[in-house]
């Protein structure tokens, strides 16, 4: 039993001190497998380093009845200048084990063959991880600390250390810090939220997950945030895709559906996937998934416009267009009757649209409705550029008067959109002129709602031929 | 192996933990150290030889003033070793800690016992090169065997309690600041000509004598001069000022030990 008790543990920095953990309190029985969730610096590492005694707490006490590893897999403490085999004799000595046998087996777990005998410092990466996690598993303790485990290698490698760690050891206990919370919820028994010092226990994943997505969303603030203002189309998307996947949020969000997905529950996955689309509307990648699961759930109409808004967006055709060509058989249709328009980099008035740019324009024009699913597509289809977009939008009576469906209005408005749109009208203003445009909107409710002439008429939209026709027809 | 990680161990296994922990330490630092290419850990010593053999071929050929007519070789022997003893402990273990922080992962490895590695390491070497050299010196006729070598190595212990005393501290006070590396370089630099290496406190000017008796090292060195001249040199030292200055040295740094011990955060 391991019996954490009210620790504390305060760090000076040179803004004044930082409470890392406050309060944390848990028992940890034999054979319980404690996963604990956790954004970036919430300290989850500092609690796992204090439970194995490398660290000593501010205050608060950590009692164990049983013999607790030092956090594994942290990249190893080995000095470059030795071989591995010294290393391998470092640890036996310190922990006064049998060398032979521990050669032995650290000679078989790493496959790292003659290397074992030269210098750490001409491993790769991927053999001191192999390195590190047979030493690691050299000496037998009733608890294992495993930070990060997952980080490096290969799947064969981890495939080894999940057999070593929960097959061979199955009935040992664990405290499990890891950013897959799959691999969390496969295996651990018990699970902990660590967010702003304090850690909450929870018995299932599910309610864990919950709780964590709910304290990180309320944290926008800590939010990577993309540029401010996207300077353009081209930036907005190539930002994304990077940044997108450092934010906890959408990553928590894109997790969720990824469970969903993996059960089969293509419905729910699909709606998981728009969620965290909804943070990140121009992130490629997992309108790919998207579709999938539209697919999967046999929405023919809504797979292919995510399909093809991927392509649009620069996700690698050749992979994506095997998948559209499904969906386009299996309606019926023929796929050179419209073709998928791959990502050009081009201004934004150039560029193939995707589903992001129709509701950016389309909010534009008409605030809060939204074309329905088959519309949507039809403007994929037969639209070349996102100029073509809004001259549909602008002109067409059919689109006007057809059928719409009332947008959920909260949804839309959970998307910041206003820097996104005036990335696509205003590439040709520098930030702090597109800060005063939506000032201007913030104030005027009425400019908010439908901007689409305000932001005309304010040198938005530049060489867009669908803009400059209207304009001079109000003229 | 289970019990040790348990909270309560008792004094004997504890000890034992920690003799295993110093010793694959030291291995440790040694091979880090010297490798084991060329001569490898003969190094320890050979280093420190090469230096004293330099400086006394230098200071006799210099026929080096220290004031006295005692035999330079000898002179320079004695005053260079106790040089390197007292001087490289502490320039071992300032940073030692930061450079082993990722060690600090196991429970059993102390930030004591790195320095305690350390230090065994500098105090090791210094002896081997100072007994090796006294020994080659003597069957080369360059010097006279050692009047008292009980003597000798009684100063020669407690100049080493100095550095060990001084670069515990120093070690420790080095993870707290960056400030104690940049300075004591030179400052061990400027000591290293009050230390008495250089002269015999007998030899200088009294208002000199009293300024350089402030200093610690020059009993220490004093008294390893006595142990090898005897009679033939006046030796100038206090005993009841070394010894009570070593054991507040000692104090003050293993303070500094335990509070730095309490903050270490590995790497």
């Amino acid at each position: 039993m391991i019996r954490v008790r009210d620790l504390h543990k305060v760090y000076p920095t040179r803004f004044g001190e930082k409470l890392v953990l406050d309060g944390v309190s848990f028992d940890l029985a034999p054979g319980e497998k404690l996963g604990i969730l956790g954004r970036n610096g919430a300290g989850k590492s500092t609690m796992v380093r204090l439970v194995s005694g490398a660290e000593k707490p501010t205050s608060g006490t950590i009692e164990r009845g049983m013999s607790v590893s030092w956090p594994l897999a942290f990249g190893g403490a080995f000095q470059p200048q030795l071989t591995g085999i010294d290393n391998v004799r470092f640890i036996t000595r310190i922990y006064d084990q049998d060398f032979d046998s521990n050669l032995a087996f650290v000679e078989e777990f790493a496959e790292l063959g003659p290397y074992l005998r030269e210098p750490v410092s001409t491993y790769s990466s991927g053999m001191r991880a192999r390195l590190a996690f047979a030493i690691s598993m050299i000496i037998e303790f009733d608890c294992f600390l495993i930070d990060e485990i997952s980080a490096v290698g290969d799947a064969r490698f981890h495939h080894r250390c999940n057999h070593e760690l929960f097959e061979k050891r199955g009935d040992r206990a664990m405290i499990i810090i890891s950013h897959d919370a799959a691999y969390l919820r496969d295996h651990c028994t018990r699970f902990a939220v660590l967010h702003d010092a304090q850690l909450h226990l929870f018995q299932d994943m599910d309610t864990a997950y919950a709780c964590f997505r709910e304290k990180i969303g309320l944290e926008a603030e800590v939010r990577p945030t993309m540029i401010q203002w996207p300077q353009d189309r081209a930036v907005l998307i190539e930002t994304t895709h990077t940044v997108a996947v450092l934010d906890d949020a959408f990553k928590t969000a894109v997790q969720q559906a990824d469970w969903h997905r993996d059960a089969g529950d293509w419905g729910l996955a699909e709606e998981a996937y728009s969620a965290a689309l909804q943070l990140y509307p121009y992130q490629r990648s997992y309108w790919v998934q998207k579709g999938h699961c539209a697919k999967e759930a046999g929405a023919d109409v809504r797979a292919e416009a995510a399909y093809r808004t991927a392509i649009a967006l620069g996700e690698n055709a050749a992979d994506v267009r095997e998948h559209l060509d499904f969906v386009l058989q299996r309606q019926g249709v023929t796929a050179g009757d419209h073709p998928a328009r791959e990502y050009v980099s081009a201004a934004a008035q150039h560029a193939p649209p995707g589903l992001p740019d129709i509701m950016l324009l389309q909010r534009a024009v008409s605030g809060d409705w939204l074309p329905s699913d088959d519309e949507q597509l039809r403007l994929l289809r037969t639209c070349e550029t996102c100029d073509d977009v809004l001259a549909h939008l602008l002109n067409d009576d059919a689109l006007a008067r057809g059928p719409k469906t009332r947008d959920e209005g909260a949804a839309r408005e959970e998307l910041n959109w206003v820097p996104l749109l005036l990335a696509i009208s205003h590439p040709h203003y520098d930030s702090s002129q597109k800060e005063q445009l939506a000032d201007a909107m913030r104030k005027a409710p009425d400019l908010l709602k439908e901007p689409f002439r305000f932001l005309a008429s304010n040198g938005g939209f530049p060489s867009w031929n669908s803009v400059s026709e209207p304009a001079e027809h109000a003229a | 192996m289970a019990s040790e990680a348990l909270n309560n161990t008792g004094f004997g296994e504890s000890l034992s933990i920690q003799k295993r922990v110093v010793g694959a330490l030291l291995r440790r630092e040694m091979l880090t150290r010297y490798g084991r290419h060329n001569i490898g850990f003969l190094w320890l010593f050979v280093e420190p030889m090469l230096f004293t053999i330099g400086v006394t071929i230098l200071w006799t050929a210099t026929k080096s003033v220290h004031g006295s007519e005692l035999p330079i070789v000898a002179f320079a022997l004695t005053g260079y070793s106790s040089v390197l003893l007292w001087r490289n402990m502490p320039g071992r273990c300032i940073g030692a800690l930061q450079a082993n922080l990722a060690l600090m992962y196991h429970r059993n490895i102390k930030v004591a016992d790195i320095y305690a590695a350390r230090l065994l390491l500098e105090f090791g070497g210094a002896t081997i090169s100072f007994a090796v050299l006294t020994v080659l010196f003597i069957a080369i006729e360059w010097m006279e065997p050692p009047d008292d070598i009980l003597t000798v190595f009684a100063g020669w212990l407690l100049i080493a309690w100095f550095g060990c005393a001084l670069a515990v501290g120093l070690g420790a006070l080095s993870y707290l600041s960056d400030l104690v590396d940049k300075l004591w370089h030179p400052f061990s630099y400027l000591l290293f000509p009050l230390s008495g290496a250089a002269f015999l406190v007998a030899a200088l000017p009294q208002f000199a004598q009293d300024i350089v008796l402030w200093i610690p090292i020059v009993h220490g060195v004093e008294l390893v001069r006595e142990g090898f001249f005897g009679s033939q040199a006046r030796a100038v030292y206090d005993l009841g000022y070394l010894i009570p200055f070593n054991l507040a040295l000692s104090l003050v740094s293993l303070i500094a030990l335990r509070y730095v011990s309490r903050r270490v955060v590995p790497e």
